[in-house]
C-alpha cells in the first residue's frame, strides 16, 4: 500500500512515546495495584456537560488513532471494556485513520455496548463538497456498525483556507446540518492543531457547533495559545472543547523532562474543557490514566501557573508542539487535497 | 540625505529607479545615502553551480552587468557559497555591496562574532556592507536576540569596529516575528522577507511589514520572488517574469534571486534592464490570479513547514533535522570516513 510506510512511522513515534510516558510514569504503587485488574471500589472517572447540550461525557476520552496502533484486536476490546467499566463514555475515532482501522476495531469493541458509549468520528474531506461527505458519514457508521453518531467532526482543520472551503456552497458545513436533521448525527463539531487563527475564523460563521476540538496542554499554555484564544471563545459560545495533545503529540512534554505524564494530563484536565481525549496503545496507559481521572479533582489556579512556569521555557519556539510549527502532524489525505507534498517529499 | 520615502511610484509601489550606465536600476538602500542594484545577486543559489569556474564566471559577470547587491550566508552549502563569491569579486570587490548573514539563531554573541571572522575570510574582504541575522523566524528569537550577551551585541560590536557598514536580519516564516523583532528598537538599517505574488494573500509580509519599515526609513529587501524552488512558474500559476516584476515593483530596495546558471543571470540582467515597474491594475490582476492557490500556503511552504530552515536553526532551536536537506548532506559528507582500508567490522565485534 502506497501509504504503509506513512502510517508505520506514525505509529512507530506515537507508540513508542506513549511506551515511553507508560515507564517513566506508573509508580511502584499503581503497578501493583493494576496488577491483579482493578478493585471494585474505586471511584469513577467523572462526567461533565457537553457546552450546552444535555449530554454528559467522561473527562477522560479514549483516542481513537491508537486503537488502531494495538496489535492484537483481543486488546483493544479490552481496552475498550475497562474503559467503560472504569465510566469513561467518550470515545474519539476518524475517518482516516489506518485507512479505517481504527474505526473497525473500536466498532467491533462496541459490540453490545454501544449504548454505553458516546461515539465520535470525523469527517475528512478537507476543503471536498458535501456529498463526499455524507458517503465517508455512511463509511464510518458501517465500520463503528452503528446507526448513528453521538458526535460527527470535521476533520484537521488546519490550513489557512479550510474556513473558507468548509463553508462554500455545497460544503462539509451543510452535510453536518444535513446528516443531523436525518438523525445521524446528534452534534457537530470539528478539529484542528495548527493555529488558534484558523479556529477563530471558523468560529467566527456563528455556525451551530456543538464542540470544538484543540490540542491543549502545558505548553500551548504559553505558545500560540489555544488556551488562551480559542478555549474562552468556545466556553462563551457554550460550547464544548474537547481537549487533546495533552503531552505534546508524542509525550514530548514527559521525555524531554518538563512535566511528569500525571502533571500533563492533570494539566489539561483541569481546564474549562468538557473532555480531554487521550491515546492508549495499551492497558498500561490506560490504567496510568484511570489513576489520574478516578475521581478527578481539578488543579488550583497556582498549581496550573506553576506547570505553565516549568513548561515556557521549552514551549517558547514549538519544539515540542510540532503540529503547530511543522506539517509532522498534516494527514495524507489533507495534503493530497491541499497539494502539499507527501510526507515522504516534505520530511520534518 | 535623508530619502525616507523615496522611490514611491503609483500608490507607493517602488520606481524603476535611476539606472546607470549600464541600465540596471538603482534604488536608495532605505534612509541613507548609498545606492544598490534593484536586482540583487542571491547567495544558495551559487552554490549548485556546477564546479567553482563556473560560479567564478557568474559572480564576475553579474558585477560586470551592472549587479551591485550580493547576498549571501554564513551557513548556505557549509561556506561553500561564500567562498566562492569571494573568488569571484577578487578584483571586484569595491564595485559591490556585499552583504552576509550571520547563524546564531538564538546563540550567544561570541558565536556571531566567530562567524563574522569566518564570512570575511571566505569572501576575501576586510568588510561587509551590510550583515544580517539569518532566518529569524521563531516566536522567542527576539527575546534571544536582544538579551544580555546576545548576537545583538556582537552586530553593534562589528559596527563600531567598522567590519560591517550596515544591520539588518531576515527571516521568511511569520511577520508577527518580523514586526516583533522590528519593535525591539534596534537600530536595524536593513530586513529581509519573502515578497511575491502568493504572499499578498497569505501571512502577508507585504501588508504586515513593509509599511512599517517604510515608516521608520529601514530598507527593505525582497527574496524569493520565485516562491522559493519556482513551484508556480513550473506549474504554470505565472511566468519567471511576471513573478519577477511583481516583486521588483514593490516598495523594496532590491529583489534577492537565486542564480545558479549563466542563463539564469542573462534572463534577470535583461529583465532588470528593461523594468518597467506594473501598474496598479496590472498588480492587482496579478494578485486576482494567485488568490485561490495561495490560500493554504502549497507555494510558500518556508511560512508553513521547516522546508526551508537550515540545519543551523533546527539544532539551536531542537527541531529535528531533515536528511534529505543539502546542508545536512554536505554535513554528513564532511565527516565522512574516507580512508584506506576499511577496517574488517565483522573481525573486530569477535
Amino acid at each position: 500500500m502506497a501509504d504503509e510506510k506513512g502510517f508505520t512511522r506514525r505509529k512507530f513515534v506515537q507508540g513508542s512515546a506513549a511506551a515511553l510516558t507508560a515507564t517513566i510514569v506508573v509508580k511502584p504503587s499503581l503497578a501493583e495495584r493494576t496488577g491483579g485488574g482493578v478493585p471494585d471500589n474505586q471511584e469513577q472517572v467523572p462526567h461533565r456537560p457537553l457546552g450546552k447540550t444535555s449530554a454528559q461525557v467522561s473527562a477522560l476520552g479514549v483516542g481513537g488513532f491508537h486503537l488502531g496502533s494495538i496489535k492484537e484486536e483481543k486488546e483493544s476490546n479490552e481496552l475498550v471494556a475497562r474503559a467503560l467499566d472504569a465510566g469513561i463514555n467518550f470515545f474519539d475515532n476518524c475517518w482516516e485513520y489506518h485507512d479505517g482501522i481504527s474505526e473497525a476495531r473500536l466498532g467491533t469493541a462496541l459490540k453490545g455496548k454501544r449504548d454505553q458509549a458516546f461515539l465520535m468520528t470525523k469527517v475528512c474531506t478537507h476543503g471536498r463538497t458535501k456529498d463526499v461527505a455524507m458517503k465517508q458519514l455512511e463509511e464510518s457508521l458501517r465500520r463503528l456498525q452503528t446507526d448513528h453518531l453521538d458526535l460527527w467532526q470535521i476533520h484537521e482543520v488546519v490550513y489557512y483556507n479550510d474556513p473558507d472551503l468548509i463553508f462554500a456552497v455545497n460544503g462539509a458545513a451543510e452535510a453536518l446540518l444535513a446528516a443531523k436533521q436525518q438523525g445521524k448525527v446528534r452534534f457537530i463539531g470539528f478539529t484542528g492543531h495548527k493555529n488558534p487563527a484558523i479556529h477563530l475564523k471558523m468560529l467566527s460563521h456563528d455556525f451551530p457547533f456543538d464542540t470544538v476540538q484543540m490540542p491543549l496542554n502545558a505548553l500551548d499554555g504559553t505558545f500560540k495559545s489555544f488556551e488562551q484564544q480559542v478555549l474562552p471563545e468556545a466556553n462563551k459560545r457554550g460550547i464544548a472543547a474537547l481537549g487533546m495533545k495533552s503531552l505534546g503529540g508524542s509525550g514530548e512534554i514527559v521525555s524531554r523532562g518538563a512535566l511528569t505524564a500525571e502533571e500533563g494530563l492533570r494539566y489539561a484536565m483541569s481546564l474549562p474543557v468538557a473532555t480531554t481525549i487521550s491515546g492508549m496503545d495499551s492497558l498500561g496507559v490506560l490504567e496510568q490514566n484511570l489513576a489520574v481521572a478516578r475521581g478527578f479533582k481539578p488543579l488550583t489556579a497556582d498549581a496550573m501557573q506553576s506547570l505553565r512556569e516549568r513548561a515556557r521555557p521549552l514551549a517558547a519556539d514549538g519544539r515540542y508542539e510540532l503540529f503547530k510549527t511543522t506539517t509532522k502532524y498534516d494527514g495524507k489525505v489533507g495534503r493530497e487535497q491541499h497539494h502539499y507534498p507527501t510526507e515522504e517529499k516534505l520530511p520534518v | 540625505m535623508a530619502s525616507e520615502g523615496r522611490g514611491g511610484s503609483e500608490e507607493g509601489m517602488a520606481s524603476g529607479g535611476a539606472p546607470r550606465g549600464d541600465g540596471i536600476p538603482m534604488r536608495p538602500f532605505g534612509r541613507h545615502d548609498q545606492d544598490i542594484s534593484a536586482l540583487g545577486f542571491g547567495g544558495h543559489h551559487l552554490g549548485d553551480a556546477p564546479d567553482e569556474g563556473t560560479a567564478i564566471r557568474i559572480v564576475q559577470e553579474a558585477v560586470d552587468s551592472g549587479i551591485t547587491f550580493f547576498d549571501n550566508c554564513w551557513e548556505y552549502h557549509r561556506g561553500k557559497t561564500e567562498d566562492w563569491m569571494g573568488k569571484g569579486l577578487k578584483g571586484r570587490r569595491d564595485k559591490v555591496f556585499l552583504m552576509t548573514k550571520v547563524c546564531t539563531h538564538g546563540r550567544e554573541a561570541m558565536i556571531a562574532t566567530r562567524m563574522l571572522e569566518q564570512s570575511l575570510n571566505r569572501l576575501q574582504t576586510d568588510h561587509l556592507d551590510l550583515w544580517q541575522v539569518h532566518g529569524v523566524g521563531w516566536d522567542n528569537d527576539p527575546d534571544l536576540f536582544m538579551r544580555p550577551n546576545g548576537a545583538a551585541e556582537a552586530l553593534l560590536k562589528a559596527k563600531k569596529e567598522g567590519k560591517v557598514r550596515f544591520l539588518g536580519f531576515t527571516g521568511h516564516k511569520e511577520p508577527a516575528v518580523h514586526l516583533k523583532m522590528i519593535e525591539t528598537g534596534f537600530p536595524f538599517d536593513a530586513v529581509q522577507m519573502p515578497l511575491n505574488a502568493f504572499d499578498a494573500h497569505f501571512q502577508s509580509f507585504a501588508e504586515q511589514v513593509l509599511p512599517e519599515l517604510s515608516r521608520r526609513g529601514i530598507a527593505a529587501l525582497g527574496m524569493k520572488p520565485l516562491s522559493g524552488h519556482g513551484e508556480p512558474i513550473v506549474n504554470g500559476e505565472l511566468s519567471a517574469e511576471e513573478a519577477l516584476r511583481y516583486a521588483m515593483s514593490l516598495p523594496v530596495a532590491t529583489t534577492i534571486t537565486g542564480i545558479d546558471k549563466l542563463e539564469v543571470l542573462r534572463q534577470n540582467v535583461k529583465i532588470a534592464r528593461n523594468f518597467k515597474p506594473m501598474t496598479t491594475a496590472e498588480m492587482q490582476a496579478l494578485r486576482e490570479r494567485t488568490r485561490q492557490s495561495a490560500g493554504d500556503g502549497r507555494y510558500e511552504l518556508y511560512k508553513v513547514s521547516l522546508r526551508f530552515d537550515n540545519p543551523e536553526a533546527r539544532l539551536a532551536h531542537g527541531f529535528p533535522l531533515d536528511d534529505q536537506s543539502v546542508e545536512v548532506k554536505e554535513m554528513m559528507k564532511a565527516t565522512e570516513n574516507t580512508g584506506f582500508p576499511f577496517p574488517d567490522v565483522k573481525q573486530q565485534q569477535q
